[in-house]
């Protein structure tokens, strides 16, 4: 079953969660170079395993984590994988990417994948140590945090064994829970509630199994020069602020989303910046397991006069969406609800739309008018917020219905609130006003996964002289395109987002990187159809999970109403589906969206 | 013309301060006497009369400039930022 090539081990581990029997299956070289691994090798996995026509929460689906080829490799930041599903918020395609070294050890247990099908008959652990996998009773594991549970585990099996857990939101079945690894999450679509739906608390894997490089002496110089690069002024900002510094900057163009979008700026945004974080809560930096960036700032929960040692990573999204978005200027309040998700197991992004959505809800009436008795939930009261996140993963009656995202909640409230809830396709729309930005847009318009910032870079565009971001044309279409193929590739090749700014032209490189490790004689212009297939396949999978082109759009009210900060900033539906035809004219598919051959 | 530059992320950190006034009748010449006030945020941000890579100026908020030879106009605002996003 040995592939040919270099970096790969040529087989994924199938579990059945149902039985606890575990075999393994050949990926064809062909295979790996068309899908190359990561989010391209995962939907080629769920497509072959006919996960996009049945139950997210079924037996029947599969969850896969998928490795890649760099993974291993000395090339930074390589130490990543993929976890793919369908989306249990979304009922399509979703790849989450999370970092460090359950990356390295996945992948030493000579498999590139391991799939997940089936539903153990209790709470259950799954040990893999090499290529021999077994279920174990999760015990009193089960309804431990996410950070308690891998702390006992790692005591349990000793520190060879890399621990992903779901915390009590996946339990839960909560559809937005994560998966979480030493403090990274698989954050996005519920892939933790997949997990929790298959009875499995944590995933510990260790294994002895090396690949080869092709040519390890070129690859160690190419991956030294990377190193080198990555210690430049391209990733200054990430090692020195974090994204969190995007606050002040986007409240500043009146992008930032606050009070569930119905404004673009917060008047109390400065209190919540890097700067002023730093001030009272001291902060330490962190990197993942083969990483020279060093991006992660850790904030402690309480002032610097508390003494206190426990702390949190913010990220600029978690930032925006339990603060602005929820109204919330009290940055201990912030970083607090910012520990909980992680703790329990909840994107953050998700679970502030969602909790934003409902406060406005609340405020306007509407959950009166359905018997809905939480008067407490408001904008900008923070003990609101760590209650609503409290309930949310254990499961009241509240909890229960903010638990299915703000789409699910706007139906069963119905009253048109539907207009207002932050999402596309279901998914919670990250920190990027699309009103003021609009080729990102035109991004979460079409995103297989919904609105989304890691799969769709178009803000970059928007950040550029090359649109006027208030009133993009459909020759922003190709450059959506263009940021959507670069995310695809670098997240199936898989390399961290961070790195872009020290590409001088990323497919070229990549094509070079790809080369050292596996032997391929690959070119930038191979990358580039890889890249598209990608994106191809993702849209199948969509299709056959019951897509339909009326999906590829966005709220009501960002389509009726400019930023009332920013008159200018005015997306009509006319326009955006405008941009949308000329996406899907520029990806070579049906003006509706489909895809016109393989 | 007097022209003011709001200064964001890594170019507020390198300059210590979050806004200053200066004096050009262009981007280039506002750029080159940024430098010559704030040294280290020209080390990091500024080379000549242009950007380095992964920082922009935004005029008045409403467009992103490039070109050393863009017009300004008394009173004008430039905000300079880090091109960071994601997370």
């Amino acid at each position: 079953m040995k592939t040919s090539c270099h970096g790969y081990h040529g087989r994924y581990m199938r579990m059945d969660c149902s039985t606890g029997e575990s075999r393994a299956v050949a990926l064809p070289e062909r295979t790996l170079r068309d899908f190359l691994g990561g989010s391209g090798l995962g939907v080629k996995l769920l497509l072959d395993e006919g996960s996009a026509e049945v139950d997210p929460l079924g037996p029947e689906a599969a969850l896969t984590f998928v490795f890649s080829p760099l993974v291993g490799s000395p090339l930074t930041t390589s130490a990543k994988f993929a976890v793919v599903s369908k989306s249990p918020l979304t009922e399509r395609i979703n790849d989450s990417l999370a970092s460090s070294a359950f990356a390295l050890a996945g992948k030493k247990t000579g498999h590139d994948a391991i799939v997940l099908v089936g539903r153990a008959p209790e709470p259950s652990i799954l040990i893999i140590d090499n290529r021999r996998a077994r279920l174990q009773p999760a015990g009193p594991l089960w309804g431990l945090t996410n950070s308690e549970a891998q702390s006992r585990l790692r005591n349990q099996l000793g520190p060879d064994f890399q621990i992903a857990t779901i915390g009590q939101a996946g339990e839960q079945l909560v559809r937005y829970a994560t998966i979480s690894h030493d403090g990274r999450h698989a954050g996005r679509g519920g892939s933790g509630a997949v997990l929790g739906s298959k009875n499995i608390k944590a995933i510990a894997v260790h294994g002895t199994r090396r690949c080869e490089w092709a040519s390890p002496a070129d690859l160690a110089t190419l991956a030294k020069q990377l190193s080198e690069k990555s210690f430049g002024p391209a990733t200054a900002k990430y090692r020195e602020l974090g994204t969190a510094s995007n606050l002040l900057v986007f409240n500043r163009l009146n992008v930032l989303p606050t009070r569930n979008f119905q404004q673009g700026s917060f008047p109390n945004a400065e209190a919540l910046s890097p700067e002023q974080l730093s001030k009272t809560h001291s902060r330490t930096r962190a990197s993942c397991a083969a990483c020279t960036i060093g991006c992660e700032h850790i904030y402690s929960l309480g002032n610097q006069q508390d003494g206190m040692t426990s702390g949190v990573r913010l990220e600029y999204e978690n930032l925006f969406a339990l603060g602005p978005l929820c109204g919330i200027d009290d940055s201990s309040a912030v970083l607090a609800a910012s520990r909980l998700c992680d703790d329990l197991g909840l994107d953050t992004i998700s679970a502030g739309g969602t909790i934003a959505f409902a406060m406005e809800c609340v405020e306007r009436g509407y959950f009166d008018r359905v018997g809905l008795d939480a008067p407490w939930l408001r904008f900008g009261d923070a003990p609101a917020l760590l209650r609503a996140i409290n309930e949310i993963a254990t499961g009241t009656d509240l909890g229960q219905r903010l638990a299915r995202g703000s789409r699910h909640l706007a139906h069963e409230i119905g009253h048109d609130t539907i207009k207002f809830a932050p999402q596309v396709k279901g998914l919670e729309i990250p920190g990027y006003d699309p009103r003021g930005l609009q080729t990102m847009a035109l991004g979460f318009a079409v995103g297989a996964r919904g609105a989304d910032h890691n799969r769709s870079g178009a803000y970059e565009v928007d950040f550029s002289e090359t649109v006027d971001r208030r009133n993009v044309g459909p020759e922003a279409a190709v450059l959506a395109v263009e940021t959507e193929d670069k995310a695809a590739l670098m997240d199936s090749l898989i390399l961290c987002k961070f790195l872009r700014g020290v590409f001088d032209d990323f497919f070229v490189e990549a094509a070079q990187m790809l080369q050292l490790v596996t032997g391929w004689h690959v070119s930038a212009d191979e990358l580039r159809e890889t890249a598209q297939r990608i994106v191809t396949a993702k849209k199948h999978f969509n299709i056959l999970a019951g897509w339909t082109p009326a999906e590829d759009t966005l709220p009501a009210r960002m389509l009726s109403q400019p930023l009332p900060e920013d008159t200018r900033a005015q997306l009509s539906a006319a326009r955006l589906r405008e941009l949308v035809t000329a996406y899907n004219r520029a990806r070579g598919w049906s003006p509706d969206g489909r895809p016109l051959s393989d | 013309m007097s022209v003011k530059i709001e200064l964001f992320g890594i170019p507020r950190a390198r300059a210590g301060v979050a806004e200053a006034t200066f004096n050009g009748d262009c981007l280039g010449e506002v750029l080159v006497e940024l430098a010559v006030r704030y040294p280290e945020l020209a080390a990091t941000c500024i080379d000549g009369q242009n950007l380095r890579p992964g920082y922009a100026v935004n005029l008045r908020g409403e467009r992103f400039v490039t070109d050393p030879e863009t017009s300004l106009c008394n009173g004008d605002t430039l905000l300079l930022l880090g091109l960071d996003a994601g997370g």
